[in-house]
């Protein structure tokens, strides 16, 4: 992933980071510094705890408090009730974390975007009173003159630092080991573009849910070690408000979904805030607030995704700039145009729906649809707007749960099945609007496709690799897709589909929007397709280039299947004709033809 | 306090006069100020509680040093420090911290108010040997086997237990009848909860009270209506009123009110400082509060009349509150500590402090009963407070020697 450094230099700036930061604490001279540094650690690690779930997969969380309360929790009651030592409840805290991610993603995952958010706000605030009312109002933790090490309550407090640091690092590593697999490049991916990650087959739920697990047991991680720094822990300060929001604003400043960000936005805010509650806060009260607000407001407005993306963006525009010279992609204009005699031959059927139907509310947008796509066929689906093309193919991959009728594919029923299932048994799809990651790269989007065929993270990109020659895009492999003209993300999107190397294809307005010379390319691709055995299921409503492309015809119009045939045969249809242009029009064409 | 504070305003005048002329220079050269925190909330929700403690704390630095500063030390001047604690106990930490970082020479302290950012203030300062004053009440501050925190204030468990018994006494003393019934209407933040726990567990049964109504609610309260609909049906003979938050009471009292319960038809009973706050006057009314009986750790008594009248000239607030009042009085601890130990030095200090026993002075008149403490830093022989809104204004009626008016049980 080229989000970030390569793996070994970031290893080297964790250790360097480290290092730092110990000769930061050995040269502080006071106590009150170290104090001030292990609570910038402490805040750095909930804010990359934050940031996996977050920053990675785009669920925004207004809730991470509960998780960092827990954690306080688990190490102040364990410490009271049960006399346990922190060097246990910690990790305890962790676990605890961990199932409460999991049992707060059973049923929030359901939503999506502002929803998310909001619902995770709910948790803290719920928790918060349910620890009010089982009377744990003000749990300070006990002194244990005897064995202070072993309860974790240094005199000197560096060793804070030292275990805060440790923690931070612990996380640092485990956000880099995701940032670097298919974990992270699935969050990432499902942050762009969620459906399409879904229909590339990405297992959404399972890696949002993982995501959420590990956040949730690192925040309390850092929550535990929080409660024995402060040695007080009381409802309202660690699940409070400002515990979730600290993550976010820590986040956002530095830079949301890399590894570097969360630290630099707790290396710089929480020294400021603290540093103006010094200066400010005895003189007028109040005051630190708004100037922390004041700067905070100054920052999201000068670089809203944060500082670091604020900088990589600037680069990234540059590099570009700098590789789009050489690009005439080669090999698209030399696929020759596989002439219709050639077509290949056509075997079993594969794909076959039977009285397929759905309706909105009272629009029959799917009625009794009847298709059976041969293996090896080329098959268009053609109809005006409206005619519920997008709906089937939906259908088909399953976005949609068609209400009744049966699709199944390769003697399998597909119904029920989550998008990312479809496309494991091998059924690929491409968007009207491309959906792409447009902050990835090329390549990157194309691997991300290839995770469901490939074994392993290195076949995934071998694969990609393939599909991107494939479609004869691989001079523009590392481009950031934000940056592409329409005829290149078509391809792209063709090659996502492509790389696990699917045995139906499902391409929806492919050729839309794209001018006569971008057309004859990706005609030459979508040929080439058959002609490696793939089975291309294609929407189109522009008639001229199809009846060149395909071998076969159906014509949808308000939900129904109207006509079937070869192409000749169709666009002569009556029916055919009314439906695309009018009864009127469609009387003259009968007549002229007497 | 009426002998030191209203002699000081005759002597006031003299010894001004007389340091200008007489020992100027000595004092002056000799004087290396004696440094004491203050650590309150002064921004955020607790900011008005911290404002006040400071007004009081001010007044002291005054007096102490127009009378001359610290004997003891040849007039050394005290200067108090003033540390924000915030919204938090992180925040709370930090400044304490901070305090004792830039501070090195700091002779004692106070604060911080709010009783979790007591307890998280004084793990800083207890392993720093500082002594520190508190008029938190939670019993958690002064059950770590701390040896440098002091309690002015009787713990929580002992407010639960005083307050009734005194209440049934008062009742008693002014109808000639006991009540037998009891309705509790309480939020469940920290202090509620902990002073309700023993009533529930037996408390009661002891005092020979039968409860009719028990509400708990979360604040914010939205509507008060199910909670004094309950009370209506069950009519007990006095209600126990515990909010933490000025918005939830005007709700219930104004709720009394609309269902015909109020002006005694229900006697009210509450704990708590914020019982006695200007704001509860200027959002509710005199009206309303009138006759409302609330215990307290500390509240204006008898012989601090000049005191009041100087604080409300001064500052412009209505009347004297606990918080003021303990802004002067716990830093006057200190000095007088100080004074005794003839050094600034924090252990000395300490030590004078658990070697203290004053009934009289600046320091002892700030609070009722002698300032005396035990092992584990709790004042000894401390009478619970009972004050009492009477037209407009909360005076304290309780203990007899202490008040500064009669109690009068509301009655129908």
């Amino acid at each position: 992933m080229t989000l970030s450094l390569p793996v070994k230099r970031q290893l080297w700036a964790i250790l360097g980071f480290a290092v730092a930061v110990l000769a930061l604490s050995a040269m502080l001279k006071s106590d009150y510094f170290e104090l001030v540094l292990t609570q910038v650690l402490l805040w750095a690690m909930l804010s990359v705890a934050w940031n996996i779930l977050c920053g990675y997969s785009g669920y925004f969380s207004f809730g991470h408090a509960a998780f960092w309360g827990l954690g306080a929790y688990t190490v102040a009651l364990g410490m009271l009730h049960f006399d346990l030592s922190p060097w246990i409840t910690i990790p305890a805290g962790a676990v605890v974390g961990g199932l409460a991610g999991a049992l707060i993603g059973f049923p929030t995952f359901r939503l999506r975007g502002h929803y998310f958010a909001l619902a995770m706000l709910a948790y803290p605030l719920a928790t918060l009173y349910v620890f009010q009312w089982l009377g744990y109002q003000e749990i300070p933790l006990p002194m244990k003159r005897e064995a202070p090490i072993l309860y974790m309550q240094f005199a000197n407090p560096r060793a804070y630092v030292v275990l805060a640091l440790g923690l931070l690092v612990f996380s640092l590593l485990i956000s880099l080991r995701i940032e670097n697999s298919r974990f992270g490049m699935s969050l990432f991916a499902i942050k762009q573009n969620e459906p399409a990650a879904e229909a590339a087959g990405i297992n959404t739920w399972r890696w949002k849910m993982l995501a959420l697990m590990l956040s949730g047991a690192l925040a309390a991680m850092a929550g535990g070690l929080y409660a024995v720094v402060l040695l007080v822990v009381t409802p309202e300060a660690v699940f409070g408000m400002l515990v979730s929001a600290q993550a976010l604003i820590l986040t956002l400043f530095g830079g949301v979904g890399t590894l570097w960000g969360p630290v630099i936005g707790a290396m710089v805010l929480v020294p400021l805030a603290e540093g103006l509650n010094a200066e400010l806060g005895n003189v007028l009260p109040g005051i630190q607030g708004v100037v922390y607000g004041v700067a905070i407001i100054a920052i999201i407005l000068s670089a809203p995704e944060g500082v670091y993306w604020r900088v990589r963006d600037r680069l990234g525009v540059w590099l570009s700039r700098r590789q789009t010279e050489p690009t005439v992609p080669p090999g698209v204009g030399s696929i020759p145009a596989v002439p219709r005699e050639q077509r290949a031959p056509v075997g079993d059927d594969l794909l076959i729906l039977r009285d397929v139907g759905i309706s909105f509310g009272g629009v029959r947008a799917l009625d009794g649809v009847d298709l059976t796509v041969p293996e090896g066929g080329l098959y268009g689906i053609i109809g005006p707007n409206g005619a519920g093309k997008t709906t089937l193919f939906n259908v088909i991959n399953g976005f949609l749960a068609p209400q009744r009728g049966t699709i199944s594919f390769a003697g399998e029923p597909l119904i029920g099945l989550r998008p990312s299932q479809v496309c494991r048994r091998g059924i690929g799809r491409t968007f009207q609007v491309v959906r792409a990651f447009p902050r990835m790269t090329v390549l990157e989007n194309v691997i991300v496709g290839a995770f469901v065929g490939a074994p392993d993270d290195a076949a995934a990109r071998r694969m990609a690799a393939v599909a991107l020659d494939q479609v004869g895009l691989s001079a523009r492999a590392n481009a950031v897709a934000g940056g592409l003209t329409t005829r290149e993300l078509r391809l792209m999107e063709l090659a996502r589909a492509l790389a696990p190397q699917p045995r139906l294809m499902l391409l929806d307005e492919t050729l839309a929007g794209l001018g006569h010379d971008d057309l004859d390319g990706i005609l030459g691709a979508i040929r080439q397709l058959r002609a490696d055995g793939v089975t291309v299921l294609i929407i189109e409503h522009t008639m001229q280039a199809m009846v060149q492309l395909v071998d076969h015809f159906d014509v949808l119009d308000h939900g129904r299947l109207i006509a079937s045939g070869a192409p000749e045969a169709v666009v002569r249809d009556h029916a055919v004709i009314e439906a695309y242009l009018g009864k009127k029009w469609a009387q003259q064409v009968t007549e002229a033809a007497k | 306090m009426s002998k030191t504070l209203t002699r000081r305003a005759i002597t006031k005048g003299l010894a001004l006069s007389a340091g200008a002329l007489a020992l100027p220079a000595i004092g002056r050269a000799q004087a290396k100020s004696v440094k004491i925190a203050m650590i309150a909330p002064m921004s955020g929700p607790w900011a008005r509680q911290g404002q006040l403690l400071r007004m009081g704390a001010e007044i002291l630095a005054e007096d102490v040093n127009s009378g001359g500063g610290i004997k003891a030390l040849g007039g050394a001047k005290l200067e108090i420090i003033y540390a924000d604690a915030g919204d938090s106990t992180e925040k709370a930490k930090n400044a304490a911290q901070r305090l004792l970082s830039d501070e090195p020479d700091l002779a004692g302290g106070t604060g911080c108010w709010l009783s979790s950012f007591t307890l998280a203030v004084t793990e800083v300062t207890e392993r720093a040997q500082l002594p520190w004053i508190t008029l938190s009440y939670s019993d958690a501050i002064t059950n770590r086997g701390f040896k440098f925190v002091f309690q002015t204030s009787p713990t929580a468990d002992r407010q639960a237990a005083q307050t009734l018994p005194t209440a049934l006494t008062l009742a008693q003393d002014a109808t000639g009848k006991r009540p037998t019934t009891i309705g509790i209407i309480m939020d469940n933040t920290a202090s509620p909860v902990s002073f309700a726990k023993p009533l529930r567990d037996g408390g009661l049964d002891k005092l020979g009270l039968k409860l009719v109504v028990d509400q708990i609610f979360t604040p914010p309260l939205s509507d008060a209506t199910p909670l004094i609909e309950k009370v209506r049906s069950a009519k007990p003979d006095f209600l126990l009123l515990l909010t933490s938050a000025m918005p939830d009471c005007k709700l219930v009292l104004e709720k009394l009110d609309e269902f015909k319960l109020s002006h005694g038809k229900v006697p009210l009973v509450g704990n708590g400082a914020p019982f006695g706050s200007p704001e509860l006057l200027t959002t509710i009314g005199p009206e309303l509060l009138e006759g409302l009986l609330f215990s307290v750790a500390n509240w204006p008594m008898k012989g601090q009349e000049e005191f009041i009248e100087r604080f409300k000239k001064k500052t412009g607030e209505p009347f004297l509150t606990q918080d003021a009042l303990c802004g002067y009085g716990e830093p006057a601890i200190l000095v007088q500590a100080i004074e005794t130990a003839g050094s600034a030095d924090r252990l000395k200090v300490g030590e004078a402090i658990r070697g203290m026993n004053l009934t009289t002075g600046r320091a002892a008149q700030c609070f009722p009963g002698p300032i005396k403490f035990d092992e584990k830093g709790r004042r000894v022989d401390v009478p619970m407070i009972f004050a009492q809104w009477q037209k407009g204004v909360p005076l304290t009626v309780y203990p007899t020697e202490l008040a500064l008016a009669k109690p009068f049980w509301p009655s129908v």
